[in-house]
């Protein structure tokens, strides 16, 4: 258990570095990719029973990489996070879960909307804390941003699909 | 009756207790967390700091494996467009040989070349060589020198052919961020280098511009984030061209004279505003390894 818990941070850390620079040199329109928030993502909707621990461990994590590698005052993300993670599990709740348990709609759903809410607090702490000139606006480069990451984000979903959550299964059908 | 009565009161009470005790932990939840990220920001320069330093190998590696990938995609995929682009060469060939032929003047004509393009900014500034490791989400750029090396915030940062890209908005012990001149909150004053003042045709010209100083157009490039910026706060009147070449102006005085900014692309002319706007291809790119920080600019 343990384990997993701290290979999660190492994951996270080498998704942290990668984002900040390997994938800066495959920027579209200037926009990278936020692989740390894309994995949050994957982590909190394929937990099948989330629990606030798993929650707020992950907030804390993603948060952490996020802002250590940035200007932002640490801890910013994690709280934001935090909503997101909380979000996220009242919205599996109220999708009905029938017979596939991890269905791509939902994701693509999910993501859009907590990428849409992480970019508008994130803003939001940018313009009241470090007292930003430009507020949050919704242009043809920020519906470009959401496409790339959910491109990416995609292409993880059937990867972690097809190897942790059918792995898993098949592991407790032996059992 | 009356046992009942007491039960229902002790199931409410019951109740009730547990809606208090979620609310408590939910409370303590909440104090705990932000206990530990106002412990987190005590230290948190130090705590990035030492970030910096464990990550700065491997950091450095992967956005030297990103450029090189980069650049064998950019090699395959700008293949198809190869023979449109020989074509294009050819005639700009031709082009340049037509001025050369009038080019008499030709160690002037470099100089003024030089003086426009190249400012020889060594003599006149003390420069930091940095290496840039990383971009965070913000499109801030990192560098590898910081208040040991002598780097203060807003000191103007350039490449080696004087384009600018922006200036240190945060310094650490070891790093420094760089933030980018397509930055939202970025505002830089620029004047407008006419792209017929860039290309001198003869010696006549050349003395000719040496007499009469051109008039000079100004006007601000303000960013719009995501590695984007437009030109602003033009005068109506200001007659401007796709092609024409921006460079700083120093009336901000927070970067020197005449580094390169950019070249503008189309011209936005609205007859009901007293400015004109422009989009502009800013000149700097961030796939960059090596970066000059100028220490002794007067800011």
């Amino acid at each position: 258990m343990w384990a997993k818990y701290l290979l999660i941070v190492f994951i996270f850390y080498i998704f942290a570095l990668l984002q900040n620079s390997f994938f800066v040199n495959f920027s579209l329109l200037g926009i990278n990719p936020n692989l740390v928030f894309i994995l949050f993502i994957l982590l909190i909707f394929f937990e099948k029973k989330p629990t606030n621990f798993s929650n707020i461990y992950f907030a804390i994590i993603a948060g952490f990489f996020l802002d250590i590698f940035s200007s932002i005052p640490l801890g910013w993300s994690i709280l934001i996070l935090i909503v997101i993670g909380y979000l996220i599990k009242k919205i599996k709740e109220i999708l009905s879960e029938k017979n596939d348990s991890y269905p791509y709609a939902y994701f693509a759903i999910i993501f859009t909307v907590t990428f849409f809410t992480y970019s508008f607090l994130l803003n939001l702490v940018v313009y009241f804390i470090l007292k930003s000139d430009v507020f949050f606006n919704i242009n043809l480069v920020f519906v470009f941003k959401i496409i790339y990451n959910l491109i990416l984000a995609s292409g993880l979903f059937f990867v972690y699909k097809k190897f942790m959550v059918e792995n898993n299964s098949r592991q407790q059908r032996l059992f | 009756m009356i046992l009942i009565q007491t039960f229902m009161n002790n199931l409410k009470t019951f109740s009730v207790n547990k809606k208090r005790v979620g609310f408590i932990k939910f409370l303590s939840g909440l104090i705990f967390i932000f206990i530990f990220l106002f412990i987190l920001n005590l230290s948190s320069p130090q705590i990035k700091n030492y970030f910096f330093i464990a990550s700065n190998p491997v950091e450095n590696r992967f956005w030297i494996a990103g450029q090189t990938v980069a650049k064998t995609f950019d090699s395959v995929l700008k293949s198809g467009s190869l023979i449109k682009e020989n074509t294009d060469l050819k005639n700009e060939n031709h082009k340049l040989l037509s001025q050369i032929i009038f080019l008499q003047a030709e160690k002037k004509s470099a100089q003024v070349h030089a003086e426009i393009l190249n400012k020889n900014i060594e003599n006149e500034f003390d420069l930091a060589i940095v290496d840039v490791i990383g971009m965070d989400i913000h499109n801030e750029l990192t560098i590898n020198k910081g208040s040991d090396d002598g780097i203060l915030e807003k000191m103007p940062v350039i490449n080696q052919q004087n384009i600018l890209f922006g200036k240190v908005s945060k310094v650490y012990k070891n790093f420094s961020k760089v933030t980018l001149i397509s930055d939202k909150n970025s505002i830089v004053n620029v004047k407008i280098k006419k792209d017929q003042d860039i290309v001198i045709n003869s010696e006549e010209e050349l003395l000719k511009e040496d007499q009469e100083k051109p008039y000079e157009t100004y006007g601000v490039v303000k960013g719009k984030g995501n590695l984007q910026a437009f030109l602003d706060l033009v005068q109506i009147n200001d007659e401007l061209n796709p092609g024409d070449v921006l460079v700083t102006s120093s009336l901000e005085n927070t970067f020197p004279k005449d580094l390169l900014v950019g070249k503008i692309f189309d011209v936005k002319k609205n007859d009901q505003s007293p400015h004109q706007q422009a989009e502009i291809d800013l000149f700097f790119d961030v796939k960059v390894d090596n970066l000059f920080v100028i220490t002794n600019y007067k800011r």
